[in-house]
């Protein structure tokens, strides 16, 4: 078995006393920048970046590679405590691990939370030691017109977040596509919705909005709630073998899902997470308590974003190719120390690529190690009266937004996003479809036109292409069994009234 | 005015830097006259006008490090990001600290194209140059089993059907890869406005789309097409210096290849507007005396950089002829305002 030889040789570098340091720093390091929203992987990551370059590259990588999927990990926390998630690939897991947390199952939820994380994990270093040589090449058949279609499989996941009103969930999805297009248009160069202001020209941050919608529309929430919750106990967070039984499924599957989505270098993370979190809800036979505080809510986006986090790998070490800003700060790295990632790294540096291999499987164990003996004492911060517990959040949200870009700005929209937010939820408007259109939009709108541009306007070029016409497919089943079961439940409701 | 309103406020100035010495205020240069030498009285806030880790990034806190490092200089250099805008909302940052000598700034092409395209309210011209230090080249690239073997042969396929050759690149449109093959396709004969240019988030995914037959040509910087030219999965068919580059030595430039045209992705150091002679000889000399360090030359090599050097005066005209250059091609690609 080669594999299992370059899999030795690998451990036989990530176990050194040295390296077994580097990964425990690493994830220490990453779980606790991902609970906190701002700080995030990149800014840690950017930050080791003039310690590592004296360090040996293998060790450099174990290190690097440790914050950033440790932060994957610890970001769930803050998703499910505060319902402020600390990086972009957790928001999916706040839509029930909230909900679970109002009800007193917070240890529960995060210890879902950190399973889901350690199997999807695994699963995708497995994925990374068996096959990713030949899953570059999966990467590369993906161009813009299988991006695109891609998106559009993505965005039916609104049909599943939106609850029990579609329309709303859709008039939602549409405002965060609108959203999404503020700024410069890389296409033509022109400014979009920007009204004249720089602050706007680049965009405006996927953490704002989330922060905004979900942690800071919460507080207000809670400020109008009259009645007192405080002192909330905490059950405990053992889980017992049936709800292990009924998670062990969707992380299998978010799991597998997740580690191909997170392959392809247009996705990632986040696309993953929702991906997942829209499947199970679509499989599980108890799909409508999604949303109101289902463990296996948690479990789907959380497996799929740790999966994801690793594929980001394939691409990045076999093709030379970052998916994110924070694959792309690894690949400077990598580059910096003297190693070109791409094809020829699994032969000319089998150091650098088993040894960092290995180091996951190490850093999974040691994430979940560390973060189970912890649950009991994050979840005590829920135990908080409100009165300090909600002014907590709002300086974390400040801090968090603040610390993207040092921006008085960004606090003000901020603000203005909680203002819509709470808005929203008065209105009966679900937020989740909101982040998707936002996470979504540009990036469909982009591929989109891409595909047209290379096509010279030949809209045909989405069908022909097999993965295209396959995804694109799988999206009109999706959007066409949504209609169908909206249609029996109003004629089921037509007929019980009648 | 400027100069009455200073000997009016020396006195002032005097008593003040006693009680903030480390203050860089503009008033801070009153410890020189303008013939004499001057020397930073305090900290340097080092702008990079971007986010960790993109090349205004690495520059900066690269240099910063070296220079920290050395013995050239006795004051610290923090690199503070301000992100936004492709650069904006720094450089209006620095615009407001006009004849502050305690500021510098890393720059770019994007300091001439960004504000090209009307997205920024400030130019080169609102700034002071120091220097310029490094540069990198633009490559022009083909899947491995593609025909096109030579800039002649790509540019050949343009010219026959340029709507229906689609070319990916890393930066927007209108940006510095869109810059690097338009000025090409114009100096080989091909109407820039011609070229279907694909804009695709970073060089990566450019070569990517190539490499999977989803465009015909990409166009990006060396450093990012070395992973997969080494693998054999990308064949570079040019590339935009004068010379060629010791990266890919068998690589012809454009000029050998018959099309008269050089690009490089030049990166320098700028300052606020009104900054004295004696206070841009210092920074130039600085700069200059860096480029001699053995501990620049292996952060450098390391980086892919070649060395650069312009002082302040070449590198000032330098830049309004970069700014000449790139708006007539930007007219010929159809996007100058």
């Amino acid at each position: 078995m080669d594999i299992l030889n370059q899999l030795a040789g690998g451990f036989a570098v990530a176990l050194t006393p040295e390296n077994l340091l580097y990964v425990l720093i690493g994830v220490l390091v990453g779980t606790i920048v991902g609970m906190l929203p701002g700080l995030g992987p990149m800014a840690a990551i950017a930050l080791m970046m003039p310690i590592v370059f004296s360090m040996e590259p293998a060790s450099a990588m174990i290190l690097l590679a440790g914050v950033y999927y440790g932060a994957i990990f610890g970001g769930s926390t803050s998703s499910i405590l505060l319902n402020a998630p600390g990086v972009a690939g957790t928001v999916a897991t706040s839509f029930d691990g909230y909900p679970m947390a109002r009800q007193g199952l917070a240890g529960k939820a995060l210890a879902i939370a950190a399973i889901a994380s350690f199997v999807g994990g695994t699963v995708g270093v497995v994925g990374l030691m068996i096959v990713a040589p030949q899953l570059a090449r999966f990467a590369i058949g993906f161009g813009p017109a299988e991006y695109f279609a891609l998106m559009v499989l993505g965005l039916t996941a609104v049909a599943s977040l939106s609850g029990k009103n579609l329309t709303k969930g859709m008039i939602a999805a549409v405002f965060g596509v609108m959203v999404s297009l503020v700024g410069i248009d890389r296409q033509t160069s022109i400014l979009r919705f920007s009204f004249d202001l720089p602050e706007l020209y680049s965009g405006i941050d996927f953490l704002v909005v989330a922060l905004g919608v979900f942690a800071l529309a919460e507080v207000f929430r809670l400020v109008r709630q009259r009645q007192n919750d405080d002192g909330k106990s905490i059950t405990s967070l053992r889980l017992n073998r049936s709800e292990l039984a009924s998670i062990t499924p969707p992380m299998t599957r978010t799991s597998v899902l997740g580690f191909f989505t997170g392959v392809l270098p247009g996705a990632g993370a986040t696309i993953a997470s929702f991906l997942g979190y829209a499947m199970e809800k679509r499989i599980a036979k108890d799909g409508e308590s999604f949303g109101s505080g289902n463990p296996k809510g948690v479990a789907a986006p959380e497996a799929a974003n740790n999966a994801a986090a690793v594929g980001s790998f394939v691409p990045l070490m076999t093709l030379g190719v970052p998916g994110s800003g924070t694959t792309a700060l690894l690949l400077g790295a990598l580059l910096v120390l003297g190693v070109t990632p791409g094809p020829l790294l699994m032969t000319e540096r089998p150091d650098v690529f088993w040894g960092v291999v290995a180091s996951m499987y190490v850093g999974n164990l040691v994430l979940l190690i560390l973060n189970l003996p912890l649950i009991p004492l994050f979840a005590r911060i829920l135990r908080m009266p409100k009165a300090m517990l909600l002014p907590l959040i709002v300086v974390f949200c400040v801090i968090g937004v603040y610390a993207l870009s040092f921006s008085v700005f960004d606090l003000w929209l901020l603000l203005g996003f909680g203002v819509i937010g709470y808005g929203m939820r008065v209105a009966g408007f679900p937020a989740a479809p909101l982040i998707l259109g936002l996470i979504l939009g540009s990036l469909m709108e982009r591929a989109a036109r891409q595909a047209l541009q290379i096509s010279g306007g030949d809209w045909s070029v989405f069908v022909t292409k097999p993965i295209s016409a396959t995804l694109l497919g799988i999206a009109a089943v999706s959007v066409g069994l949504t209609v169908l079961s909206h249609l029996r439940r109003r004629r089921e409701r037509v007929l019980v009234s009648s | 005015m400027r100069r009455g309103m200073f000997q009016i406020t020396a006195a002032t100035a005097a008593a003040l830097t006693l009680v903030c010495a480390a203050c860089s205020g503009g008033t801070a240069s009153g410890s020189a006259d303008d013939d004499g030498p001057w020397a930073p009285t305090g900290s340097i806030e080092y702008i990079a006008p971007a986010g960790a880790g993109g090349g205004w990034d690495t520059l900066a806190r690269t240099s910063a490090n070296v220079l920290e490092g050395s013995d050239l200089i006795d004051v610290r250099l923090p690199v503070t990001n301000m992100e936004g805008g492709g650069g904006s909302i720094g450089w209006s940052h620095v615009a407001s600290k006009e004849s502050d000598p305690h500021t510098l700034f890393v720059t770019s092409p994007p300091i001439i194209l960004v504000p090209l395209s009307g997205a920024s309210p400030h130019d080169h011209t609102d700034f002071t140059p120091i220097a310029r230090l490094i540069a990198d080249y633009s490559v022009y690239g083909v899947a491995a089993d593609s025909d096109i073997q030579t800039a002649e042969d790509l540019f050949a396929e343009i010219a026959a059907d340029p709507r229906g050759f689609s070319i990916g690149g890393g930066s927007a449109v209108g940006s510095m890869d869109h810059i690097a093959i338009a000025g090409a396709a114009g100096a080989a004969g091909v109407s820039a406005a011609d070229v279907n240019y694909i804009s695709f988030e970073g060089g990566g995914e450019a070569l990517l789309a190539t490499v999977g037959g989803h465009t015909d040509a990409v166009v990006t910087d060396v450093a990012s097409a070395i992973p997969l030219v080494a693998s054999g999965d990308v064949r570079i068919v040019a590339v935009s210096s004068e010379e060629r580059v010791e990266a890919l030595p068998d690589v012809p430039t454009l000029q050998e290849s018959g099309i008269d045209f050089t690009f490089d992705i030049w990166r320098g150091v700028m300052g606020p507007a009104g900054l004295t002679d004696a206070q841009v000889a210092y920074y130039e000399q600085l700069f200059a005396d860096m480029l001699e360090l053995d501990t620049w030359a292996t952060e450098r090599d390391r980086l892919g950089w070649d060395d650069a050097y312009m002082d302040s005066a070449e590198f000032g005209v330098f830049l309004d002829e970069q700014s000449t250059q790139f708006e007539s091609i930007l007219t010929d690609i159809g996007l100058s305002s």
